[in-house]
């Protein structure tokens, strides 16, 4: 369909439109062209992940850092139409979010690095190059979280870097460790030789923290209510929407799945994605900011994603219908999270009218959230259900069990964020202009049409309709919604500080923090006797030294007496040279 | 009689003659002062290129001139000792420039100037010595100096931090004497070997070929400031910025780091070091010193102590690179004198134009710097991720190939120890950028000059772009077939192994 030199130039060109826009953005010259470009920073991208055929193919560059390999497989493809696709939304969306042209130069800066990042790592085929896509995504999307520069942006901002750089450095031994298994790099290469790697385990545990945290599982995911709550709407949405998956496809990736069964590992992340799955919900549920609320449904969501990838471990013989299957959902995540985080941006209004649209328009992602009939989150559901019966003995009872209570509750969790940004309720956000709104309408469109992005070999497992069966959640969520709502319980809801366990471990770790302070306290008292003492013992030293050094007050006489040294050892070589001949 | 012969010595003659007639020059002679500076250091780095292809295509170039019977002076470009010169030349005409913007209208400036050259000549000397008694010749010879440009200001400060550093480096030149004469009555051999020179020795002298190990590091250690022996390193970083970012990135430091490899390569012999169990205790002392020197830096408030607490830090990766012991891991050290060159002289041209357009020296003042300098603070921050060894930076494919090579030679401690330092250093120099990006600016600088429409004058802010550039130029195409990495990879097919 598409010559391949050409698609290996759109892909490049992808990554690297958004770092030239970001460095054109310091020169003062053509700044005005500039800003007119900044919401298309992402569209060369768009039209690589729309045109280019995927393949397993990749196109070497040698000499770039360590011989990088670029290219999109099937999977990376979804991954990167659902970057391209929000990245262009929340590009177009934050122009007219920062009327101010200097605040919207900063944003831009940021958010295109993050944007470049992003793409970099979706078509590299090889770990360097992946590597330092996710590490230029994460360090630039702190400049999106501590953005708004308040109290509660600098403590997400520093929750969040702390945890990007432990999870760079994990990532980093993982690397290695991979790399050594084999001398190549691409991935490809390093999935294979992982199977029967001596440092297998070490690889997985790394990548599976240094990801995981990317990923939010819990336990690591204190970063994510913060970071996502506090960040400039547009930032929110991209957050939530596609950085999240990027530990995702880094699992997917670099980790060994499908060449081999990895029980005990398989069990882990299905354990911990499920407590995930339920533990967002239960804390999001507490919640009053909107915001806080979606970041705390994406801890749920990307705890059903985990908890899949954890089945792809147990079943490697069916890793080729699950690896589609957890592209497609990342997919319907994203959409969805980014239409709803985009849309609470704009419930500024305090006209109820105009209020009502944006709701309605918020109806339709949290629907397909909630699994509701042929939304792209019924085929998503499908898809995780018909995994679970790949999976063995004690998880294939389970699994239907926690799958069910999962979609209840986040059937539950979306009819509180329904109710709480309904349009009686106080306006939030901006107001919206049309700048705001069509990007939004745009993607709500994309929400629509998103299942007719999936693959046709799924298609016919995903989409069995069972009316009763996908309804049932939402009907119970409702009913149990109502009943809340007429006895009035949501006001006696506490919200849980964001942050939950971090919160918690802050309070428990403070007195051991002063204390270690004393402690070393004591430890500078004892350097500073030794060195009092080491003083006193050199002293005489110093003058017998000082005595020789007395040359020190006739400093100018040292250019002269080197320049007379030089000239000596110049002369006698050159004499030596002459006698040599 | 051939000009191959010759050019080594001509390449030292490029910065010395400038430097001896500039000594004789009145003060206020600036132009024939920069065009001889200038010119030096162009012609300088025309030979270096000259070179780097002869020597690529297998050319020799070597002068031998006798010093005493029995022992020559050797002056000899092998792939090891052009990329020291290289990077000495290229650094060499960047801190020119910079620092003639630097001390604009200040006093001394022919007697600083001068020693600046003297000072890039014994480097030079240092880096294409082939033999151990040139070393020492030029060793010596760049730490007299070294000494008038640290003392440059005349400060009670700045004159302790001297007497200080003439303390410890004549103790080391002391022992590296000590060490080579000891070794010259068991082998009546100092030339530098591929391979080394010492395995036909008997095994009888073993005990006394460890202890002359030990000196030579004991010696060497303090200009490559391997703790213990670092005192001298935080103090003199009062001296003028370009003379400290030339001293950390270049001469004395590197200087210390290259004899290291030159005694471990080309005396002892990798294989016949192992051999001795000497190299093993070297890894751990580098790795200590990795460690240690990134706390300390953690607590310093001055820019310039911080940075000079990390350059601590980042030279042991070079020794810890040559300790490791194995091919790969030899290529990340080899090549991190390079690359940390590049980087920790960016840190320091950008903090000397804070402290020269600003008057900040303390990171406190730094808040919202961003904004008054975004050039200066950019290429500071890609120094910044280069120490961290973020990909695509330099320091990147320092600390994989380190971490690649550990791996081989079967250290895997060495790859948490690099761990470890990225961590700690991530902790003391994000703290920075945080500072520098995202705090509000005061509204006063402490002690600002006004260059118009520029942040600062373009002779303080080309240099710092210009390494900032380079040093993520050499991790983004490190694969490529003339990066710093494939000349590592060159030396250590052709001399190491």
């Amino acid at each position: 369909m598409m010559n391949s030199n050409f698609s290996v130039e759109l892909l490049l060109l992808g990554v690297i439109w958004p770092l030239l826009l970001t460095l054109m953005l310091t020169f003062r010259k053509g700044r005005t062209l500039t800003q007119h470009l900044l919401p298309w920073a992402a569209l060369p991208a768009l039209l690589a992940s729309l045109l280019v055929t995927p393949s397993d193919v990749h196109w070497d560059f040698s000499g770039v850092l360590l011989g990088s390999a670029l290219g999109l497989d099937a999977t990376g493809q979804v991954f990167l139409l659902l970057s391209t696709l929000l990245w262009t939304v929340a590009g177009v969306y934050a122009y007219a979010y920062f009327p101010q042209s200097a605040q919207r130069s900063r944003f831009y800066a940021f958010f295109m690095l993050a944007m470049a990042g992003n793409f970099a790592l979706i078509v590299a085929q090889d770990l360097p190059s992946f590597y330092f896509g996710f590490t230029l995504m994460s360090f630039a999307a702190y400049g999106l979280v501590v953005f708004k520069g308040d109290v509660v942006a600098l403590r997400a901002g520093r929750v969040y870097i702390v945890l990007v750089v432990v999870g760079e450095l994990m990532l980093f031994v993982a690397l290695l460790l991979a790399v050594q298994a084999t001398d190549a790099t691409t991935f490809n290469a390093v999935r294979i030789a992982l199977v029967d790697a001596d440092n297998r385990d070490w690889v997985i545990f790394l990548a599976f923290v240094g990801f995981g945290i990317k990923v939010g599982v819990i336990g690591l995911h204190v970063w994510l209510p913060l970071a996502h709550s506090v960040a400039p709407t547009p930032a929110s949405a991209v957050l939530s929407g596609v950085m999240l998956k990027a530990g995702v496809l880094g699992w997917l990736r670099l980790l060994p799945i499908g060449g081999i069964a990895l029980p005990e590992w398989g069990s882990v992340m299905i354990v911990l994605g499920g407590i995930s799955a339920i533990y967002g919900v239960v804390i999001g549920l507490t919640q009053r900011n909107p915001k806080t609320l979606l970041a705390y449904s994406s801890i749920s969501q990307m705890g059903i994603i985990t908890l899949f990838v954890g089945v792809g471990m147990l079943a490697p013989q069916a890793w080729s219908i699950i690896l589609p299957s957890i592209a497609f959902y990342a997919l319907h995540h994203g959409l969805s999270k980014g239409a709803l985080f985009l849309g609470v941006g704009i419930l500024g209004d305090s006209r109820r009218r105009q209020r009502r649209w944006v709701w309605f328009g918020l109806c339709l992602p949290a629907l397909a959230l909630a699994a509701a009939p042929w939304t792209s989150g019924m085929f998503a559901k499908n898809l995780v259900n018909s995994a679970t019966l790949y999976a063995s003995a004690p998880w294939s009872a389970f699994l239907p069990v926690l799958l069910s209570t999962s979609a209840v509750a986040t059937a539950l969790l979306m009819a509180r964020f329904l109710y709480l940004t309904r349009p009686a309720a106080k306006p939030f956000g901006l107001v919206p202009v049309t700048g705001l709104v069509w990007p939004w309408v745009v993607l709500l469109l994309a929400v629509l049409l998103a299942p007719w992005w999936l693959e046709s070999s799924l298609a016919e497992q995903a989409g069995k309709l069972q009316m009763i069966k996908s309804l049932w959640p939402i009907l119970l969520a409702l009913l149990v919604t109502v009943m809340v709502l007429k006895m009035n319980l949501f006001h006696s809801l506490i919200p849980v500080p964001a942050g939950d366990i971090l919160v918690l471990v802050e309070r428990c770790f403070k007195p051991l923090y002063s204390m270690a302070r004393k402690e070393l306290g004591i430890l500078y008292f004892c350097r500073q006797i030794l060195q009092r003492y080491a003083f006193l013992m050199s002293r005489r030293v110093q003058n017998v030294m000082a005595s020789i050094l007395t040359s020190e007050k006739t400093f100018t006489l040292w250019s002269r007496a080197i320049y007379f040294v030089v000239t000596i050892v110049l002369g006698i070589s050159a004499m030596a040279f002459l006698v040599g001949f | 009689m051939n000009w191959n012969d010759w050019l080594p010595l001509l390449l030292i003659a490029c910065s010395l003659v400038p430097g001896l007639i500039i000594f004789g020059l009145a003060e206020q002679r600036v132009r024939l002062r920069t065009t001889l500076n200038l010119s030096g250091s162009v012609i300088n780095l025309l030979l270096v290129a000259w070179m780097l292809w002869g020597v690529y295509h297998g050319q020799h170039f070597e002068t031998r001139l006798p010093l005493l019977p029995g022992l020559d002076l050797v002056l000899r470009a092998g792939p090891l000792s052009l990329l020291f010169v290289t990077l000495s030349a290229v650094l060499w005409l960047l801190t020119t420039i910079y620092a003639i913007g630097y001390l604009e209208g200040s006093p001394h400036r022919s007697r600083f100037f001068g020693f600046f050259s003297l000072c890039v000549s014994a480097t030079i000397g240092v880096a294409m010595s082939g033999n151990l008694i040139t070393f020492l010749l030029f060793y010596e010879l760049l730490t007299l100096a070294t000494y008038p440009l640290i003392v440059h200001r005349g400060t009670e400060v700045a004159r302790h931090a001297g007497k200080i550093y003439l303390r410890y480096t004549l103790i080391g030149g002391g022992l590296l004497m000590f060490a080579t004469v000891w070794l010259y009555t068991l082998t009546g051999s100092l030339e530098f070997t591929p391979q080394g020179f010492l395995h036909a020795l008997g095994d009888e002298h073993r005990p006394a070929l460890v202890m002359i190990f030990i000196l030579f590091i004991a010696g060497f250690g303090v200009k490559a400031a391997l703790i213990p022996l670092h005192g001298w390193l935080p103090l003199a970083m009062i001296a003028p910025a370009p003379v400290s970012a030339l001293l950390h990135a270049v001469a004395v430091v590197k200087a210390g780091a290259f004899g290291i490899v030159r005694v471990v390569y080309d005396v002892f012999g990798i294989n016949f070091a192992t051999d001795l169990g000497v190299t093993a205790p070297l890894a751990w002392l580098a790795a200590f010193t990795i460690l240690y020197a990134s706390m300390r830096a953690l607590y310093q408030d001055d820019l310039k102590r911080r940075l000079a607490f990390s350059t601590i830090s980042q030279v042991s990766y070079i020794t810890l690179g040559i300790a490791i012991a194995g091919p790969i891991a030899a290529i990340g050290g080899v090549v991190h004198l390079v690359h940390q060159g590049l980087m920790k002289i960016t840190l320091f041209f950008c903090a000397g134009n804070l402290a020269e357009t600003l008057g900040i020296h303390k990171i406190s003042e730094m808040d919202g710097v961003g904004q008054r300098m975004p050039w200066t603070m950019a290429a500071f921050t890609i120094g910044v991720f280069g120490m961290i060894g973020a990909p695509p930076t330099a320091g990147f494919i320092t600390k994989w190939y380190l971490g690649m090579g550990a791996l081989e030679a079967g250290q895997s401690w060495v790859i948490w120890v690099l761990a470890g330092s990225s961590l700690l250093n991530a902790a003391y120099f994000l703290p920075i950028l945080h500072r520098v990006w995202f705090r509000k600016p005061p509204k006063h600088w402490p002690e600002e000059h006004d260059f118009g429409r520029q942040e600062t004058s373009w002779m303080l802010l080309l240099p710092p772009i210009i390494t900032a550039f380079l040093a993520l130029g050499a991790g983004l195409v490190a694969a490529a077939a003339f990066s710093p990495l494939a000349w590592a990879k060159l030396i250590a097919e052709r001399e190491f192994y």
